[in-house]
């Protein structure tokens, strides 16, 4: 940005509004510690009114307020000198922050870096669990409701909209998103190699904990039709049973129920206690050989290992799991480098094609201009040549277009290389080629279409 | 005409066969769907050149070996084709595209040929025999591959061992179900073949059976396979056992279709006459 005298020379020159650059400014979880996220978290309901009081305060003509658990932050149209000092401004104000809270937890980018930002944000590559897929979800909703105050509607719905097919892409093309890093997470993609779906499929839980109550909630979100809670103290069991909407059975009535469990996962803690293949005959006979997949994540070991020798059966303890789990973790960031690649490659097409937008009208502009006047001046020379030959006109016709072009081409490459470059100095150089060349403001392309055809009736 | 659809045909598995194996090093949604293309585009034009040159000769072109093998490896890929509908079966386009290519070589080596076909010949039931008899073949080799990665699937799975670069395999059941329902299919489908070749011997040689290698052959593949399935019906056999014994099964059909071939000549091997 030049200095205030030189902006308002080319206000004056450019009546209409631009709109403005493309900056993301907010703090995550990468810069902010959790207790400053959850101070200046935005509830849904208010995400409205927090997305309307950040348009003011950055002086943006369009904005997205984008606000999940691990991050508030703007992407924005903004002809702001500062949006770090507005947005930090707006947030001490109205959350009453200490100003030196904000200090150097927040991020700004500008242009090309704040597009490769939205893009790998909306792809979940800068969650805090890579790949996890609700955020694209989330900021499809808090775009929605922008768009429906129209606070985007111009620049910044292209790019939204762009985001959005990138993420679809690094959906489809990679497999960040598709492996389950937690342990839990791990022993439902386990259970999806050994059976179809899961939604027919009953899962029994032992012991009542922390690891019991994950676990279930992971069967749970995975479809599992069924959940059986196991547990030596009965009311624990039938607590938890009461929330998941399951069945409590005391630990010493196990067996009955074994030929019903697809899934077991045993996480009783203290040694002594342990399900050997004697316990599993019956179930197998009952079963007819369907295969059973047991999770052992008891410190001492709750089954025997013996039970992974039987057919049919698939026994997976701690470690193998905690194995799985960290094969994934490194399948998924090799899976993320190739996303990255991905982005960076839609980042340069779509920024090229932004910057081409920013110079066109001058480019139209001025290629009109030449244009009108060498059909004038052409127009000219033949009237006072009425005897020329239809091959001098042509000769004639050819020359003025060669002259033409030959003097426009330096200027337009410079234009565009300019653009490329995204040079800060392509503007001014805009502004710079309408003044020599005392070029109208450009105006919309279906107005140029009816100013020629004025100009040819 | 028929030369231009080998072609493409020929180019079509290549580029199945490529795009499997590139989805199944790592996964790509776009790869994976190309795969299933490609091959479909193989296995609709083998059907257009099955056509062609039924046209050209009057009557079904399925008595030579060249053109059973190729009508056999066209097929099997229409049954992957209907199989991957039901689960993601990546691994086994993988394998079934080369087949297909192969199927399609035989067909391209056995082009031209004279168009005499002998009286025997143009009763309809042969092709319906042959055609029958390669359709359950086809339902056999693939089940047997299904029961393949069965075991693949399963032997990882039972030492823990992570699938590292391979893309995602369906799962036991799924794979299971798959194998044991191309077995039914492939026993109706043989079952039919052998009536149809039945009459066809009956109307043209006046006599139910002859009794030549073959025959005996096929009763042996009909009861193993008969077998397989009433263990898996009634006795509730399934995973590991059935999946061996269906590759098994296969070993019989394929020694019977070599073996017989190649050593004991007959009505079957093309020596019509």
């Amino acid at each position: 940005m030049s200095g205030a005298g030189a902006r308002g020379r080319v206000e004056t020159l450019r009546p209409r509004r631009r709109e403005g650059e493309l900056v993301v400014v907010g703090l995550s979880h990468h810069s902010a510690p959790v207790e400053l996220r959850e101070r200046v978290a935005v509830a849904p309901e208010h995400v409205g009114a927090a997305a309307l009081r950040l348009r003011a305060a950055l002086q943006a003509h369009e904005l997205v307020l984008v606000s999940t658990c691990n991050r508030l932050e703007v992407v924005a149209m903004t002809e702001a000198g500062d949006p770090l000092e507005a947005f930090a401004a707006e947030l001490t104000r109205h959350h009453e922050l200490p100003r030196a809270g904000l200090e150097g937890h927040l991020y700004l980018h500008h242009g090309r870096g704040a597009l490769r930002h939205l893009f790998r944000v909306a792809s979940s590559l800068d969650s805090m669990i890579l790949g996890e897929p609700q955020i694209l979800g989330q900021i499809k909703e808090q775009y929605r409701q922008a768009a429906a105050v129209s606070a985007a509607s111009g620049g910044l719905k292209r790019c939204f909209e762009r985001a959005f097919r990138v993420a679809k892409r690094v959906r489809t093309e990679t497999g960040v998103g598709q492996l389950g890093v937690s342990m839990a997470a791990a022993a439902v993609d386990l259970a999806s190699r050994i059976f179809d779906d899961l939604g027919d499929k009953t899962v029994m839980l032992i012991g009542a904990g922390e690891m019991a109550e994950l676990a279930a909630r992971h069967f749970r979100t995975a479809g599992a039709r069924g959940l059986i809670f196991v547990n030596r103290s009965f009311d624990r069991a039938v607590e938890l049973a009461r929330g998941f909407g399951g069945t409590p059975v005391p630990l010493e009535r196990i067996e009955p129920y074994l030929p019903m469990a697809d899934v077991v996962v045993s996480s009783v803690g203290g040694a002594g206690w342990i399900l050997g293949p004697s316990h599993f005959n019956e179930a197998l006979r009952q079963r007819r050989r369907r295969p059973m997949f047991l999770i052992d994540l008891g410190v001492p070991r709750n089954f025997d290992p013996a039970l992974n020798d039987i057919e049919g059966i698939y026994l997976y303890d701690v470690d193998d799991l905690d194995r799985v789990a960290e094969e994934h973790r490194e399948r998924r960031a090799s899976e993320a480098r190739r996303a990255e690649s991905i982005i960076e490659e839609e980042v340069k097409r779509y920024w090229s094609h932004l910057r081409d937008d920013e110079v066109r009208p001058t480019i139209v502009a001025l290629r009109d201009k030449a244009e009108e006047i060498r059909r004038v001046e052409l127009e000219r020379a033949l009237r006072s040549l009425p005897a020329a030959s239809d091959a001098e006109r042509a000769v004639l016709e050819a020359m003025s277009a060669a002259i033409v072009n030959k003097l426009l081409h330096g200027p337009l490459v410079a234009l565009k290389e300019l653009a490329r470059e995204e040079a800060a100095a392509v503007e001014e150089a805009a502004e710079m080629v309408r003044r020599m060349f005392a070029l109208e403001e450009s105006p919309p392309a279906s107005a140029a279409r009816d100013e020629d055809e004025g100009a040819e009736s | 005409m028929e030369a231009l659809l080998l072609d493409l045909a020929l180019g079509a598995y290549l580029i199945g066969t490529i795009a499997a194996g590139a989805a199944l090093v790592r996964p790509d949604e776009r790869a994976a769907r190309l795969a299933v293309l490609a091959l479909a585009a193989g296995f609709l034009l083998g059907f257009a050149i099955v056509l062609v040159r039924s046209l050209e000769l009057g009557v079904l072109a399925v008595s030579t070996g060249a053109e059973q093998t190729a009508l056999f490896a066209w097929l099997l890929v229409g049954v992957y084709l209907v199989a991957q509908v039901r689960g993601r079966l990546v691994v086994l386009g993988a394998l079934i595209g080369p087949i297909g290519f192969a199927g399609t070589l035989a067909a391209l080596a056995s082009a031209g040929r004279a168009a005499a076909v002998p009286d025997l010949l143009r009763s309809p039931w042969l092709p319906v025999h042959v055609t029958l008899a390669v359709a359950g073949d086809a339902a056999f080799a693939l089940a047997g591959l299904v029961s393949a990665i069965y075991l693949w699937q399963e032997h990882q799975l039972k030492a823990h061992a992570s699938r590292r670069a391979l893309a995602r395999l369906p799962s036991l059941e799924t794979l299971d179900r798959m194998s044991f329902r191309l077995l039914l299919w492939g026993f109706l489908t043989l079952t039919l073949s052998v009536l149809a070749g039945l009459l066809w011997a009956e109307l043209t040689h006046g006599r139910l059976l002859n009794w030549e290698p073959r025959t005996i052959w096929t009763m042996i593949v009909w009861l193993v396979y008969a077998l397989l399935l009433h263990a898996r019906l009634t006795v509730g056999w399934g995973g590991r056992r059935a999946a061996r014994l269906t590759i098994a099964g296969f070993g019989v059909l394929a020694l019977s279709l070599i073996g017989v071939n190649l050593l004991a000549p007959g009505s079957h091997t093309g020596a019509y006459g």
